[in-house]
């Protein structure tokens, strides 16, 4: 797409200021040598931020690709952290193969094909991939399932984050700005017990989606209910992967490179994304939605 | 340093192609690197498992170590492929090894780069063996490590590759790959010995790697252990036996008490018989035959301690699910010391004799000046003894007491006068007290002179919400 500097815009330049403005932060505890950290729900933020900034200054299609290496990346370490055989090669392969398969999907914005591809194709695929290579079975059982439930969370429900960004980057945004209020106000009120920081988190969550309504183009109806779900499943997923986390033996304390770094990011991601996502195709009929990006 | 072109160029491979491609591709995390050595040479051994250990090593190495190192590698493998080989020759300056031909002059060699102060990198097992298993090591390293004293050995262990290239597989999976740097060694001695020493250490290595992985393991069995505590006469052994023989109809249970017993399906079980045991046996004899509270004072000590022994090996041989023990070594020690300091009887001073002898108190307690022995006890490391998870005390006057131990027939032991066996059992009622208050212990007080049946009913009804509440505080 073509800059047309009469048509720029607070809307336009909202999402690349903040990518500025937190890429110096992230480069400033980059060279602080761990003097000055930032939480790790901000880890990813910055990818799905640029994503943002891609597609509305050039197109979506390179956008939707970063995603793909974001997913790749997730996987990669859910894959090292989890008890996976060396039969199971195979199998992990055909994982990584189903990510660039979902991620043309979307780029070519075949809705159908999309909501199936890994439910219904790549699910059947990595059992019989597995079972090929495996001619004993002891343990395969489980090696399916770990396998499954990572291509599920870590490449298709984070997937929908870059099908919202097809439709709409400020729905993005909106998503994103709600789970970091999210974090941020769960991480005040961390002393208080759970219930004060989730109420902060409603209201915040709730000023955001009535606030930028004029920016997303949402009815004042939805706004409000999605100020009340994106808390709720923001604590889900991270109540969730916390217990993973655990059972993976990943403490907050010694999260390492390749070790829960990721996962520990894309937590709150990974319930929202695609909830928030078919809750608002529902409600906004994305299907007669002016599309505002060609391919 | 000045460093001809040809090394130049594969530093500058390693660091601008090679490295980044690893980081983009599996990912690497370093462990350990401060304990390279910062000069001077060393020798590094590794685990194999493919042929990405050899990048990967390289990868986590700083400049100095790539420009002067030299792997030792397989000359009869890589000889069949002319290309890899010229690759390899130019990347990692090897000291090829020809395994066939029984590697003659290799030692001496690898000994003239190390003379040289370079560094030599080496996989003891020889060849990549199964994967993910640590395989038996070749003696050349325990060999150079002997001739070079002075050289610091370090073991390195992989993680990772395995997984992302295993043998006979042809197409690298994105895995992340794990290095972790042992501290290094210098070991003098017989060759065998440091290559097995080498080999702890690299198991060492794997060990800790796996456990910052997590795996999953049964929860530990673990036997509830309820103390029957009571004064002489009280009826605590009939209780705890009964208690040992009704609860056992759905649990294996075991009573240590003057014998020590097992119980299964609501009959005694044979068990084998244990050391300990039979000298607890013979102590507590000396015990009960002693004539003076002096003489009676070292064998009640010991057959305590050997008490608490026998708890820990009564868990670890026979396993049950549930332990009543005829008095507890902890909770008698110390009433039985306020019986002989009477002057400093309170709740406070059991809780901290308590956590004395449980190995938590402080070193500095000035109880320790008014107890020599606690003192020796604790030099001897002596003062680790187990607490219960559920105290029953079965409080009866002195008088029915007397009366009960007169009508057994049996000779009387010292200690066995109303005055004495008064003040104990209010010492048992400050201990009790502060297993409750101190230390959240479930401590109950039983009226022992009711007639046993209810006595037993209403035990085994506290043993039981005892229990469920220890489950539920574990949950």
């Amino acid at each position: 797409m073509q800059i047309d500097l009469s048509q720029l815009s607070w809307e336009l330049l909202a999402p690349l200021l903040l990518l500025l403005v937190l890429g110096l932060a992230l480069a400033a505890a980059g060279l602080s040598r761990g003097r000055f950290t930032l939480p790790g729900y901000l880890g990813y933020f910055w990818i799905f931020l640029l994503i943002c900034v891609v597609t509305d200054f050039f197109s979506f299609t390179p956008a939707v690709w970063l995603m793909a290496i974001v997913s790749v990346r997730a996987v990669r370490e859910y894959f090292s952290l989890v008890d996976l055989r060396i039969e199971d090669r195979w199998g992990i392969l055909g994982a990584y193969l189903a990510i660039p398969f979902m991620i043309y999907l979307i780029q070519i914005d075949w809705y159908g094909f999309f909501i199936i591809s890994i439910p219904v194709y790549a699910f059947v695929v990595v059992p019989f991939l597995v079972a090929l290579g495996d001619s004993e079975g002891r343990g395969s059982l489980m090696s399916i399932g770990a396998i499954d439930f990572g291509l599920f969370f870590f490449v298709y429900c984070l997937g929908h984050i870059a099908y919202l960004a097809y439709y709409s980057t400020w729905l993005v945004l909106l998503l994103l700005l709600a789970v970091v209020a999210c974090n941020v106000s769960s991480a005040i009120t961390a002393r208080r017990g759970r219930l004060p920081g989730f109420v902060l988190s409603c209201l915040i969550t709730l000023a955001l989606a009535l606030g930028l309504r004029s920016w997303t183009s949402m009815a004042t109806g939805p706004a409000v209910f999605l100020g009340f779900l994106i808390p709720v499943l923001v604590q889900m997923g991270n109540h969730t992967v916390g217990v993973l986390e655990r059972d993976l033996g990943i403490g907050a304390a010694d999260i390492e490179p390749g070790r829960g770094r990721v996962l520990d990011c894309l937590k709150s991601y990974l319930f929202t994304a695609p909830i928030v996502f078919h809750y608002l195709r529902w409600t906004m009929k994305f299907g007669e939605l002016i599309q505002r990006h060609g391919n | 340093m000045a460093i001809e072109p040809r090394r130049l160029l594969a530093l500058l491979l390693h660091l601008l192609v090679l490295r980044p491609l690893l980081h983009l591709v599996f990912g690497l995390n370093v462990r350990g690197r401060e304990n390279l050595p910062s000069r001077g040479p060393c020798i590094l051994a590794a685990n194999h498992n493919s042929h990405l250990d050899i990048l990967v090593l390289y990868a986590s190495l700083p400049v100095r170590l790539i420009v002067a190192a030299h792997v030792v590698a397989a000359h009869d493998y890589f000889a069949r492929h002319r290309l890899l080989y010229a690759a390899v020759d130019f990347l990692f300056k090897p000291v090829w090894v020809d395994r066939e031909a029984g590697g003659g002059g290799t030692l001496a060699r690898m000994s003239a780069y190390l003379d040289a102060g370079e560094s030599i990198i080496i996989f003891p097992e020889g060849t990549r063996g199964e994967a993910g298993q640590l395989g038996d090591f070749c003696g050349g390293v325990g060999k150079l490590a002997a001739d070079h004293p002075d050289v610091p050995l370090l073991p390195v262990f992989l993680r990772g590759t395995e997984r992302a290239m295993p043998r006979k597989a042809s197409l690298p999976l994105p895995i992340w790959q794990h290095v972790s740097i042992g501290p290094p060694q210098r070991l003098v001695g017989e060759s065998g010995d440091i290559t097995a020493i080498l080999r702890m250490s690299i198991l060492d290595l794997e060990r800790s790697e796996i456990a910052s992985r997590h795996k999953r393991r049964p929860q530990r069995h673990q036997a509830f252990v309820v103390a029957v505590l009571g004064i002489d006469g009280s009826g605590k052994s009939t209780l705890s036996r009964r208690l040992s023989r009704d609860l056992s109809a759905a649990e294996h249970t075991c009573l240590i008490g003057d014998s020590l017993e097992l119980f299964a399906g609501g009959g005694p079980r044979a068990a084998q018989p244990l050391l300990k045991e039979k000298l607890r046996r013979w102590v507590s004899a000396q015990a009960k035959d002693a004539k003076s509270l002096a003489r009676y004072k070292i064998p009640k000590l010991t057959e305590l301690l050997l008490r608490d022994a026998l708890l820990g090996e009564a868990r670890r041989w026979y396993g049950p699910d549930l332990i009543f023990m005829d008095g507890s070594p902890i909770l008698n020690m110390t009433a039985w010391s306020i019986l002989y300091r009477s002057e400093l009887m309170s709740a406070g001073f059991c809780a901290r004799a308590i956590a004395i002898l449980c190995g938590q108190g402080s070193a500095r307690d000035p109880l320790f000046k008014e107890f020599p022995e606690l003192k020796v006890m604790k030099r001897l490391d002596l003062t680790r003894l187990a607490i219960p998870d559920a105290v029953l005390f079965l409080d009866i006057p002195p008088t029915v007491s007397m009366a009960r131990i007169r009508k057994r027939g049996e000779k009387m032991q010292v200690h066995e006068t109303e005055e004495k066996l008064g003040r104990l059992r209010e010492a048992y009622l400050l201990v009790v007290e502060a297993a409750r208050e101190h230390m959240g212990l479930p401590a109950f007080i039983l009226d022992g002179d009711r007639d046993p049946d209810s006595i037993a009913a209403k035990a085994r009804r506290l043993v039981a919400s005892a229990r469920t509440a220890a489950r539920g505080n574990k949950a």
